[in-house]
């Protein structure tokens, strides 16, 4: 995007945010509460929020080579919870007063367990996340939330009243329709805003209180909204679906490539804010059932209906609907190696997209992003092929 | 080896790398010193067999994975089993395992996933794409399932993820059930505050099984006849962990290479009369070899542990590599019976005893690692070293498989700091040939065994 940036502007403020996340949340550390690192979308954020903490997402640093990290985990663990293990035992999380992990993968699950047997924070909760939609998975997904309502309040001393929650919710849910307005932008030819400039919102947002990061947000929409082109850079519009990518990296050697990344199913994307908590009478049951129904991830196994291809439909059919809506002309499917998950999915999810007549490149990437160019080049070709 | 008729690159590749390999070890599979160990290939040939006579008779075949927990309900409503890790594991130590993991890589699956899974995918869709058996299969090939039953584990994602997958091939149902377990460490819980949900989430969705499977399958469920095998089960797990226990004496009566055997009537059969009877014939039989002072090997020099890890099947001869040079393992930690638990006598619903054994087995070094090293693992592997003699503790890290071997080095590390004990971590595979270098793994156990060999004398002194 060749925006000229206002020095006070909002995307100017992404960036410096983005470029020291940590540093940021310590400006609020104490003053808007204490400072909660969590891993995955699957940590109900706004139980944090309602505690009065700052929910800070936990990355690792893509270009930072892992060193310490290989005494303690195998290097067959998937290398993006390496790398952040590798950060925290470097000391860079010992500001951290708390550590919330969901059970997401088996490599999040390995992490945490090394995590706090090595980092001493005040605070350490696991919230166990069952991989099933069943009626007994949603009640004990409702059970495991009011264990960590408990554990919450007796870290903070503060009751998570139903107000508190409500709040959090809203707020929460805001950030959410916020994100969606902002990506919004990118539906225009040529887009408002960039992938990687998503990327590193969302990774701005993720590093402040629920409250001033919508602010943050809605500047950028009014921001953006306001951009005009010198010129319109025609290039194909693409989808980039898979793991990590919590730093732009890659997004940007996409977009270097000729192509315009106009949406994505990434953590560090659309994924936690393509849904909605429900507020009702059951506050812990409606996040229960909103993160785990509504929250798409190959962690977690929907039954299928039937035919193999209705199955398809019933795993697929939102990243179909995302790509279509958005006017993607195809997908890049990154996957970092080691996650199972993804890579279970990785052949029926291209078969999905390449008979709905969306062509698909499956990139298994390393982290941190080594040699770039060969994946450049791969991009190129990949773009050509499809014009 | 006799040349195949129709060579694929995939079997000429195939016959290379066994040419390969039987130009090093003459076998994959270990001498094994028990009697009762031997028996276990015919039984699960029999498995196989049963499996293939049920597909024909029309009657339902399932699919399953070793330790799911609920095996019990199968056999209460008489539903075959094929144990899909445990074919894979066949393949390769039939060295039979190539073709299928390069279908695998072929239909998009990548190396670094599990093999046994990998192994599985493979057949499947090599047997989807011929509409038969793929030729020469081992035991007469995986029988096609009627439903696939996977797990949504605290452990192992391929439990749920495989079977999603091979859905493709098979167009059979797949069903997963959550079976979770609390984690060892919270800052502001105790673990007796999550108990009793833990318990019912469990409970409910063993009788949620059972529902999917009554409503698919057409059959009833005989509460009566799950008690009963409730019961069984439970009299076969204390039997098998009694005749471990005898393992204890010196020298050791059985070693790994046999348990790698030993475990398949517990963890294929459990809740059958064979399953008891092969535990009462193994207990007899360790009772004897105790009694006579009959070991593994005629000079018991060092008492190995294996620890929390998968062997490599292709290359269970390694076990009889320790044993040249006077090691055994009287004991691992993997493919071990289920510890004890006095189920309360109140408690008389079978799905409820079938959960209580699963948690009790999932956090039954809990409380004593949170008193002391804080790993369940290690507390587990502490005990061992201490009941069972060790000198020495050996890991293996299969490199496609982050389910139980992710966690080693902490393990060790954390070993480390309640114990002296050397230790070796092996490298290679559960399946996959390819990741494993034998010449240098011999060489890895040469200088261990100088080590402990050197650990003993200090001890001694």
């Amino acid at each position: 995007m060749s925006q000229k940036q206002e020095v006070n502007s909002a995307w100017a403020q992404v960036e410096e945010i983005y470029r020291d996340r940590l540093g940021k949340a310590k400006e609020y550390k104490g003053k808007d509460g204490k400072l909660i690192g969590y891993l995955c979308s699957f940590t109900p954020v706004e139980m944090i929020t309602a505690a009065d903490a700052i929910p800070y997402r936990i990355t690792g640093n893509m270009r930072e080579p892992i060193t310490l990290a290989d005494a303690h985990l195998e290097t067959i663990a998937c290398p993006f919870t390496r790398s952040c293990l590798d950060m925290a035992l470097k000391g860079n999380y010992d500001c951290l007063d708390g550590f919330v992990v969901p059970h997401a993968c088996d490599n999040i699950v390995k992490l945490y367990d090394i995590w706090v047997y090595n980092i001493k924070h005040p605070y350490a909760h696991f919230v166990n996340v069952p991989h099933t939609l069943s009626k007994p998975s949603l009640d004990f997904f409702a059970a495991e939330l009011a264990t960590f309502k408990k554990s919450l309040e007796r870290f903070t001393g503060k009751e998570l009243t139903v107000e508190k929650l409500t709040r959090a919710i809203e707020w929460h849910n805001e950030q959410r329709a916020l994100v969606r307005e902002l990506f919004q932008l990118r539906k225009h030819e040529p887009p408002l805003i960039s992938g990687a400039e998503a990327i590193k919102a969302i990774a701005a947002v993720t590093a402040m209180p629920v409250y001033e990061g919508n602010k943050l947000i809605y500047s950028l929409i009014k921001e953006s909204q306001g951009r005009y082109y010198s010129h319109k850079r025609k290039a194909t519009r693409l989808m980039i679906c898979g793991t990590g990518n919590e730093e732009p990296v890659f997004v940007e050697a996409v977009e270097e490539s000729g192509a315009h990344v106009v949406i994505d199913d990434l953590c560090f994307g659309t994924k936690p804010y393509w849904f909605e908590v429900s507020v009702s009478t059951d506050l812990l049951g409606g996040i229960a059932r909103s993160y785990l129904e509504r929250l798409n991830c190959p962690r977690t196994y929907r039954q299928s209906p039937g035919s193999h291809k209705a199955d398809l439909e019933s795993r697929f059919g939102y990243i179909y609907e995302l790509a279509r809506d958005f006017r993607a002309k195809a997908v890049i499917l990154y996957i970092t190696k080691y996650c199972d998950t993804h890579s279970f999915d990785a052949p029926d999810l291209k078969e999905f997209l390449r008979k709905k007549g969306l062509p698909v490149l499956e990139i298994e990437g390393d982290y941190p992003l080594s040699a770039l160019a060969g994946l450049k080049t791969r991009v190129q070709a990949f773009l050509e092929m499809i014009a | 080896m006799q040349a195949p008729k129709d060579q694929s690159a995939a079997e000429k590749a195939r016959e290379l790398l066994v040419k390969a390999v039987l130009e090093g070890p003459r076998k994959t599979t270990a001498e094994k010193s028990t009697e009762t160990a031997k028996t276990v290939r015919r039984m699960v040939k029999q498995l196989a067999q049963k499996a293939h006579e049920a597909r024909a008779r029309g009657e339902p075949v399932a699919y399953l994975f070793i330790a799911s927990f609920y095996d019990d309900i199968l056999r209460a409503m008489d539903i075959v089993t094929v144990g899909t890790e445990n074919y894979a594991g066949l393949c390769a130590a039939k060295l039979d395992a190539e073709r299928f993991l390069a279908k695998a890589e072929a239909e998009g699956y990548p190396r670094h996933l599990c093999t046994y899974a990998t192994c599985g995918l493979g057949f499947d869709a090599l047997r989807y794409e011929l509409g038969t058996m793929p030729p020469d299969a081992p035991d007469g090939g995986m029988e096609y399932p009627t439903v696939m039953l996977g797990t949504g584990m605290m452990f192992c994602d391929p439990r749920y993820k495989w079977y999603q997958a091979a859905q493709r091939y098979t167009n059979a149902p797949t069903y997963v059930l959550g079976l979770l377990n609390p984690p060892l460490y919270y800052t502001h819980i105790d673990l007796a505050e999550v108990r009793d949900y833990y318990l019912k989430y469990i409970t409910s969705e063993l009788r949620e099984l059972v529902n999917f499977l009554e409503r698919r399958l057409g059959r009833k469920m005989d509460w009566e006849r799950l008690s009963q095998v409730v019961d069984l089960s439970e009299r076969t797990i204390k039997l098998w962990w009694d005749a471990y226990q005898l393992r204890k004496a010196i020298p050791t009566p059985m070693s790994t290479e046999d348990a790698v055997n030993t475990m398949v009537p517990g963890y294929f059969s459990m809740g059958t009369e064979e399953a008891y009877q092969f535990y009462q014939a193994l207990y007899q039989e360790l009772k004897y070899r105790v009694e006579h002072k009959i070991g593994v090997i005629p000079d018991e020099k060092y008492r190995l542990l294996w620890a929390l890890s998968l062997p490599p099947w292709y290359a269970l001869v390694l076990f009889n590599y320790f044993e040249k040079l006077g090691a055994v393992f009287p004991i691992e930690a993997v493919y071990h019976p289920l510890p004890p638990l006095n189920i309360p006598e109140n408690v008389t619903d079978p799905l409820e005893r079938m959960a209580l054994r699963f948690y009790n087995s999932v956090t039954y070094w809990y409380e004593k690692a949170r008193m002391n090293s804080g790993n369940p693992w290690v507390e587990w592997f502490l005990e061992l070293i201490r009941d069972y003699k060790i000198d020495g503790v050996v890991f293996h890290q299969a490199r496609t498989c982050r389910t139980i071997h992710c966690g080693q080095l902490h393990q060790m590390n954390i070993l480390r700091k309640y114990s002296d004990i050397p230790m070796l971590l092996l490298e290679g595979d559960i399946v996959d040939i390819r990741n494993y270098d034998e010449k240098a793994t011999q060489g890895k156990i040469d200088a261990f065994i100088e080590v402990v060999d050197a650990y003993k004398r200090r001890k001694k002194a």
